[in-house]
């Protein structure tokens, strides 16, 4: 931390280029601005996405739509830790946790389970740290982008709609169950590639 | 009464199919002018523009002429309701009255039977009329920006009076020296002294006067980079903020007519009309003739109107001051000039093509405001400021 | 005093004291779980390892031969006690990751988390991995432990400081350790579950998530609680509590360490017993009986007395106090002899103060009484003997007593001063010829009773101030819903005269308001209530209330002199 270290940057004001009499005439300026549109106008490339006629690629960790997702027995995975919801910076998640009913075989294993676990969509800021704070991987931000609805009401999911999104997501090819106790998603290994070269051999692509 | 009627209907019918001609062909000029507009505009951006309606979005025209027409009218409650209506009206009114005069085809020249491509032919003020008449439009806009109660809206009024008022003066005598050349304020008139050669082009013999007519007719269409009454960023739309639905679309219309006057008055005063070298003989030779002298002069009509569409994705925008400045300092000193020019030729009967070398006029007057608009554009701002080349800050990184 | 060096710095201890306790006075934090100030010394969990030497006269220093544990290591002058070296971090080190071979690391799901020492512990002195590759030991969940209590075997770290509570402090023995080596376990004997008065402070006493409370059980993460400091209104004990809460709904009361006023712990009565603060039957609209109202107040006492579908935003309270401030002092003109206030032992000092100066400037003939005190048997007292006898008077170390009101002695203390006497209502109501009452309420139980009612009838005015609709309230001519101890700020005196501050933890429900600021905005009052403000005015006005002329009361409370001191126990 020493401040020999640093550079300083000097900051200095600068001057408008004076005008000469070829743009003081401005007839030069107008031309070689009419060539630039004409220019642009011919040039026959065009960025506009055809949106809802051609879907666009998404990156694998593009944040969209969150999905609570199951376990093998096809209960929800959350244990109702309130993680994602002491996380989330824009308080939208909120859990009522209950004890899993002990008599019920197929809870036998589980204490804790969220009795009901509501995202308001509407007020989420898809900034992933719930994804993030999870630690049982429960919940999960998938690729669907387009979410629509007619009432904030419907914006708000609950329990069942979340998990839904997990039925309807997780065959879809487009997003495979992305973190995994320890070891890292597919969408980490894809920006780590990106960056560094190939993933570590051995690896299995969901960790 | 139906003597009188059989004697009149030879030069009555001419009239109204004219007139019908006008009123049936400027809203839809406009709306496919917008269409074309945003297509360019799209193209020029590396866009695509309106596709989704129809073949190439050709139908987005008329599905934004529906949904203009069907919109709720609203009427804010703090407007003065009488001028607020008339505003729009008047607009549009002046605009198109501007028409009357305009052949928009090959005038016959015998126009005393049969149909003549303008409302009111051989009219000896004509061009003089349409500029009177043009101007009025003026109150259309400063009626509007008033009628708004509306600190924003009156700022694009009183910008625009004053851009009318300003820019008249060089559009005036741009004109003059076209006028003087011809000896006649008809416009079929001032057409027919360019036929022949190229070189009877107006354009040819006084660039200058071309430069300085298009540039202030520009500023009176309040088109860009001149659109300072109506330009979104400072006045969230001027004069026609409070306006929605049909009456902005009157004033949307207006402004469209007057690009539509302005391309035609800049292919007939200075592109020969109708004329092109190679079609020689009469203008009212058969009907092939004519459609042909037709399509001549919609396509220099339309080559203008392209240029207009095109300047707006090539100019900022200017700054009000700047704005003046051009119309005082540069552009009336250059009409006077040219003004001078043409009289000192007609007067000494001199080869007029010697008119040419005004456009030098344009070049020593550049030379010199290149040193002067440095000083006095950034005066207001230069008293306080820093050095340039001073150090600002010492920032660690 | 003697002296101890801990880590260098020289502070001076208790020679009682173990090196823990020195230890905390040179600001050195010494980790355990096994030991507790209250409790006896086992050092079972081998936390509080250090380094334990004796300075020489001559300078040197002569260190122990081993670590030692602090808790079960007395000091003396010289004492020297080392908690930096590496040999004690690397043995703490040692000694967490050994307490954490069978956790199951179950954080996420744990009720302790947030106020774990495992965590706190682990993140401090810990290491970062398990070296454990063997399956961890799972173990049953035992929910039979007690009606409040169940434990998560798996968590536990055997520091058996639950065992030792019931054995020392509520004498009712009924946990234990059964099994040995790693088998070993926390268990009670078939069908004697661990129920009784005390078994609540089990929970608080686990270092771990091991021991939970039901009531408790993932209702509500820890850390989104916030504490406010505050008074058990359970028994004249006034037990220092905190109250949990969040976003206005109680949690949970925890007792907050008070040497002065019951030491660590708290009763179930008192810890379950909060729950009435946000029960429905609550009262919490004002109102203003058609009489009362008057023709003019017709149309105000349309919105006033309007059901919960009423939109209005108007605050009810303006009218209601404005017609009560009235109609109290036409009463008292009419008749002052004849207007009766009751006073609640379940009001603050300051509370009492407001509405006995307010009636007492109206007119001096004004008489106040104190309302009923509720008693309830006799005083419970821990731990109890093999038989559940009750303790000798030197061994007790806990009681719970018979009288269930918080603040008798402190509404007595206010009442003499006006009133010169002690009445109660009961002695009142036979001669009361009372033409009006206002009957102060406030109990966590209808106090009402049958000849309460009779006795009351129906005066020319009758004003009351309660939380819990009774039939007094039904008929009342104003009726102003007040606020329960949670809502209240102010003072308590308790048995022994120990003055403590109570904090308002949570807003009262609808339109109901704590008392102290109905009282304030009756006797018209300027500013907003604010009981430390009053409570320096008390301590100035009434002679026998002089301690509380300082305002704050700090954590434990002061004494307020004229009552005798009782020996304080645990």
């Amino acid at each position: 931390m020493s401040t020999e270290t640093k550079k300083v940057k000097t900051v200095k004001w600068g001057e408008e280029p004076k005008l000469g009499w070829k743009e003081a005439m401005y007839l030069p300026a107008i031309a070689s601005g009419l060539m630039t549109a004409l220019k642009h106008a011919f040039s026959g490339k065009t960025t506009t996405r055809q949106y809802p006629d051609v879907e666009p690629v998404i990156p694998a960790n593009y944040r969209g739509v969150h999905r609570l997702n199951r376990d093998e027995a096809g209960r929800v995975k959350c244990v109702a830790c309130y993680m994602c919801q002491t996380a989330c910076p824009a308080n939208c998640i909120e859990i009522i946790a209950a004890p899993a009913p002990k008599d019920d075989p197929h809870w036998k294993d589980r204490d804790k389970f969220p009795e009901t676990f509501t995202i308001d969509e509407l007020r989420c800021i898809y900034c992933g740290m719930c994804e993030e704070a999870c630690p049982v991987d429960a919940i999960e931000l998938t690729s669907v982008y387009d979410l629509t609805g007619m009432s904030r009401q419907e914006m708000i999911f609950d329990k069942e709609k979340l998990l839904s999104v997990f039925d309807e997501t997780v065959n879809s090819g487009r997003d495979p169950i992305r973190t995994n106790r320890g070891a890292l998603g597919p969408a980490s290994e894809e920006a780590s590639t990106a960056k560094q070269g190939p993933p570590p051999p051995g690896r299995g692509r969901h960790g | 009464m139906y003597d009188f009627l059989q004697q009149i209907w030879p030069t009555l019918w001419p009239t109204l199919a004219a007139i019908g001609v006008i009123l049936a062909f400027v809203p839809v000029l406009g709306l496919y002018m917008t269409f074309i507009e945003r297509k360019l505009a799209a193209y020029v951006q590396d866009r695509l523009g309106p596709n989704r309606v129809g073949p190439f979005g050709l139908f987005q025209a008329i599905a934004d002429a529906i949904k203009l027409f069907l919109k709720e009218q609203v009427i804010p409650d703090h407007v003065f309701k009488l001028l607020y209506f008339i505003a729009p009206t008047l607009s549009l009114m002046t605009a198109m009255f501007a028409l009357v005069v305009m052949p928009f085809g090959p005038v016959p020249t015998d126009y005393t039977s049969g149909f003549r491509y303008i409302v009111a032919p051989g009219i000896d003020i004509g061009i003089m009329m349409m500029i009177a008449i043009s101007s009025l439009s003026a109150y259309g806009i400063i009626l509007g920006g008033w009628a708004s109660n509306n600190k924003y809206s009156l700022y694009g009024a009183i910008r625009s009076c004053a851009q009318f008022i300003s820019y008249e003066i060089p559009l005036g005598l741009s004109i003059i020296g076209i006028v003087v050349a011809a000896g006649s304020l008809n416009i079929e008139q001032i057409v027919a002294a360019q036929s022949g050669d190229f070189w009877n082009w107006n354009i040819f013999w006084q660039p200058l006067a071309l430069i300085v007519f298009f540039t202030s007719a520009l500023a009176e269409t309040n088109r860009l980079p001149f659109d300072l009454p109506e330009c979104e960023q400072e006045l969230v739309g001027g004069f026609h903020t409070e306006y929605g639905g049909i009456k902005f679309v009157l004033f949307f219309l207006a402004e469209y007519t007057h690009v539509v006057t302005v391309s035609f008055l800049t292919a007939l005063l200075f592109f020969g009309g109708w004329h092109f070298p190679g079609l020689s003989g009469p203008v009212d030779a058969g009907l092939g003739g004519m459609l042909l002298r037709t399509f001549v002069l919609v396509a220099k009509v339309s080559m203008v109107v392209a240029f207009i569409m095109l300047l707006r994705w090539a100019l900022p925008r200017f700054r009000f001051d700047q704005l003046m400045g051009l119309a005082w300092k540069g552009l009336i000193p250059l009409g006077l000039v040219n003004l001078v020019c043409v009289a000192v030729v007609f007067t000494f009967d001199l080869p007029k093509h010697l008119l040419s070398f005004t456009a030098v006029f344009l070049f020593v007057a550049s030379l010199i405001s290149a040193r002067n608009l440095q000083s006095t554009i950034n005066m207001p701002r230069s008293a306080g400021r820093p050095k340039a080349g001073s150090i600002l800050s010492e920032v660690t990184v | 005093m003697a002296k101890v060096i801990v880590n260098d710095v020289e502070v001076e201890a208790d020679p009682k004291d173990n090196c823990i306790l020195a230890a905390r006075k040179a600001g050195v934090e010494i980790p355990h779980y096994c030991w507790h100030e209250s409790l006896s010394v086992v050092a079972s969990c081998r936390m509080c390892l250090v380094e334990v030497g004796e300075k020489k006269p001559d300078g040197t220093i002569a260190w122990g031969p081993k670590l030692v544990p602090g808790c079960q290591t007395p000091i003396k002058e010289g004492t020297v006690i080392r908690t930096d070296s590496a040999k004690v971090k690397t043995t703490q080190q040692m000694t967490l990751e050994l307490l954490l071979l069978n956790h199951p690391l179950d954080c996420s799901i744990c009720d302790q988390a947030g106020e774990c020492y495992l965590q706190d512990y682990t993140y401090k002195y810990g290491k970062a991995q398990s070296r454990l590759d063997e399956p961890k030991l799972q173990r049953m969940d035992k929910y039979h432990i007690g009606e409040q209590i169940a434990l998560f075997t798996d968590r536990c770290v055997m520091c058996t400081r639950c065992v030792r509570f019931t054995r020392e402090i509520s004498g009712t023995a009924e946990l234990q350790v059964v099994a040995r080596g790693s088998h070993e376990e926390i268990d009670v004997f078939p069908d004697v579950p661990c129920d009784n008065k005390l078994a609540g402070n089990v929970v608080d006493l686990c270092p771990v998530g091991a021991l939970c409370s039901k009531d408790f059980l993932y209702k509500k993460r820890v850390w989104w609680l916030k504490h406010a400091e505050s008074v058990c209104t359970g028994c004249s004990t006034g037990c220092s509590i905190h109250i949990d809460q969040n976003e206005d709904k109680v949690y949970r009361l925890r007792p907050r360490e008070n040497p002065l006023a019951q030491g660590h712990f708290m009763c179930d009565e008192g810890r379950f017993g909060f729950k009435y603060i946000h029960d429905e039957r609550r009262l919490t609209r004002p109102k203003l009986s058609d009489a009362v109202s008057g023709a003019a107040n017709r149309k105000s006492h349309a919105t006033t007395t309007a059901g919960s579908g009423d939109l209005s935003f108007a605050d009810p309270w303006t009218d209601v106090l404005e017609v009560a401030r009235r109609k109290i002092k036409d009463a008292v003109k009419s008749d002052a002899r004849g207007f009766v206030a009751v006073l609640s032992p379940f009001m603050t000092v300051e509370e009492a103060y407001l509405l006995a100066s307010f009636l007492k400037g109206l007119d001096k003939r004004v008489r106040l009484v104190l309302g009923p005190v509720p008693m309830v048997g006799s005083d419970d007292k821990y731990p109890k003997g093999p038989k559940g006898e009750s303790p000798a008077e030197d061994k007790v170390r806990f009681t719970i007593r018979a009288e269930k009101c918080p603040n008798r002695l402190g509404v007595e203390a206010v009442l003499r001063h006006f009133e010169g006497q002690i009445t109660g209502l009961e002695q009142m109501m036979a001669g009361a010829n009372a033409t009006s009452w206002f009957l102060v309420g406030g109990n966590s139980e209808g106090w009402v009773t049958e000849s309460i009612d009779r006795a009351v009838g129906q005066p020319g005015l009758l004003i009351v101030q309660d939380i819990f609709p009774s039939p007094l309230s039904e008929r009342a001519d104003i009726l102003l819903p007040s606020g329960s101890f949670a809502e209240r700020e102010g003072t308590y005196v308790n048995h022994s005269g120990l003055a403590q501050a109570v904090q308002a933890a949570v807003r009262c429900p609808g339109d109901a308001r704590a008392d102290g600021r109905i009282l304030l905005e009756l006797a018209e009052r300027k500013g907003l209530f604010n009981a430390m403000a009053i409570r320096k005015e008390v301590g100035n006005a009434i002679p026998s209330l002089v301690a509380l002329t300082e305002g704050d009361l700090g954590e434990h409370g002061v004494k307020i002199g004229g009552v005798a001191r009782e020996p304080i126990h645990s």
